[in-house]
């Protein structure tokens, strides 16, 4: 073997991967050639040095990601329980349903891709970038985060966690996540909230002010539009429970007087199944 | 009942395969996305995607490998797009520099002989390194530096032939190189950049 031969081989004999016969080849190379030689003494030092330095500078996983991800695990498994039973409710309520589907199907089916995606986003528990109740607050950390401004709702009975922007189907949205306290009849649950900025009425969630409740994987999604804002609201909670917190109260958004706000028609939240 | 325990047993078994993991997933998943936010998720992701898929890994073969053909897949169809819309100049940026690369590569070979780095270079200026590299030979520089997979294994989960990983890797480590010995002629001038402090003034701004 000339020098050569020897070049293109010199990294893969540092990294330990050439087979017995080449490796004995180069081996025998190195002891003739000095330059050679050195070259691989450079890509050695430098390779031991650059892996060091980079694992001696990459942090251990935050234990808040490792109990939030051994956590949704078992949350999944869960889920997957209780799915199972519904699937079992889908395939009867699935006669039932072709009965009805045609017109707005198309509509209806994206609408649910977005349901969805929101539900897995909510479910998976994504760690939150600010953590703070009020939603004037709220808004102003949003405030040029996202091409919208964003509108965070109070609601009657949930106090909000925090907030972070999260995708859902490759929009942007802004996520607000809220505890609803241990009630009578309602457990303690958290609510996912996402607003998405709508101008061009891109994400279908019904009619203008109309509030669309469906099922998917065992949450409850609720969502409207308000103005050019769409709101989609995830939880647990089951039906008489988001009764209990919704509607929100309408507010002020920011830079408008009270007075100037109409307020909102009550909202109909009715599970999309049972409509008639 | 039979099916429930059945899963319970499952689920344990895919922790404990799993929990070993999580410090060298969120290391790649740090230098692959860039930002704690988006590396956080990419490993939730690829657990979550993990569980899901577990019955198809085959017990036996190489869980490691499994996970990280399944984080830098996670990564490849969703996150890079997601940062790509983030900022707009990537695409642009990213051809100029595997041009120039490219170009240099052939004539840098024979004028400019490699050199010793020195150990003055800092955790941080090689960790600013690699994230500066195009995506194509930092997915194969983080596999084989970072997480120290064989070649054979890095062409299993990227997907391509071992002459390319080979060729990516020999690409990826000149241009970390020389990244890093021009910061060493700069450091005499100017302060070295601290990555954490530059993340830090990122996040609140």
């Amino acid at each position: 073997m000339n020098c050569r031969d020897v070049e293109p081989l010199l990294m893969p004999y540092v990294d330990g991967e050439l087979v017995d016969g080449e490796r004995v080849q180069v081996e025998q190379h190195l002891t003739v050639c000095p330059p050679c030689a050195r070259h691989a003494d450079v890509a050695r030092h430098n390779r031991t040095l650059v892996r060091t330095l980079a694992k001696q500078g990459s942090p251990a996983a935050p234990q808040a990601l490792r109990d939030r991800v051994l956590n949704t695990v078992r949350a999944t498994e869960q889920h997957r329980r209780q799915r199972q039973v519904l699937r079992l409710s889908a395939a009867a309520a699935g006669v039932a349903l072709c009965a009805v589907v045609g017109h707005g199907q198309w509509r209806s089916f994206q609408r649910r891709l977005y349901a969805e995606d929101a539900v897995r986003r909510h479910a998976r528990q994504f760690p939150l970038e600010v953590r703070i109740p009020q939603p004037e607050a709220l808004e102003a950390w949003f405030d040029g985060k996202l091409g919208h401004r964003v509108a965070v709702p109070r609601f009657p009975n949930a106090v909000a966690e925090g907030a972070r922007v999260l995708n859902v189907r490759e929009k942007q949205a802004a996520y607000i996540r809220y505890d609803a306290p241990a009630g009578a009849s309602v457990r303690p649950r958290q609510v996912g909230l996402f607003v998405f900025g709508d101008t061009g009425n891109d994400v279908d969630v019904g009619a203008r002010g109309d509030a669309d409740l469906r099922n998917s994987n065992g949450y409850n999604v609720v969502s409207w539009r308000d103005g050019d804002l769409v709101y989609q609201l995830v939880t647990d909670l089951d039906e008489d429970d988001i009764r209990s917190l919704l509607p929100p109260e309408p507010r002020p958004r920011r830079g408008e007087l009270p007075s100037q706000v109409q307020p909102r028609p009550p909202l109909e939240v009715q599970p999309a199944a049972f409509r008639p | 009942m039979l099916g429930f325990s059945k899963s319970d047993k499952a689920r344990a078994e895919f922790e404990a395969l799993v929990a070993p993991w999580l410090d060298a997933l969120y290391a790649g998943a740090l230098r692959l996305t860039r930002n704690e936010r988006d590396a956080e998720d990419l490993v939730q992701d690829t657990v979550m995607r993990a569980y899901r898929f577990f019955d198809k890994f085959e017990r036996g073969t190489n869980f490691r490998a499994w996970l990280f053909k399944i984080l830098t897949n996670t990564f490849i169809n969703g996150y890079r797009r997601q940062v790509k819309e983030r900022s707009l100049g990537d695409e642009s940026e990213r051809q100029s520099v595997e041009a120039q690369f490219f170009s240099a590569d052939t004539t840098a070979q024979t004028q400019n002989p490699e050199e010793y780095l020195l150990h003055r270079v800092m955790s941080e200026d090689v960790l600013a390194a690699i994230d500066a590299l195009p995506i194509d030979f930092r997915l194969v520089v983080i596999l084989a530096d970072l997480q120290e997979f064989s070649y054979k294994e890095i062409a299993d989960i990227l997907d391509v032939p071992v002459g390319t990983v080979m060729s990516r890797l020999f690409r990826g480590r000149r241009q970390l190189e020389k990244v890093l010995r021009d910061r060493e002629r700069g450091a005499l001038q100017q302060p070295l950049v601290d990555l954490n402090a530059y993340r830090e003034r990122k996040k609140l701004g």
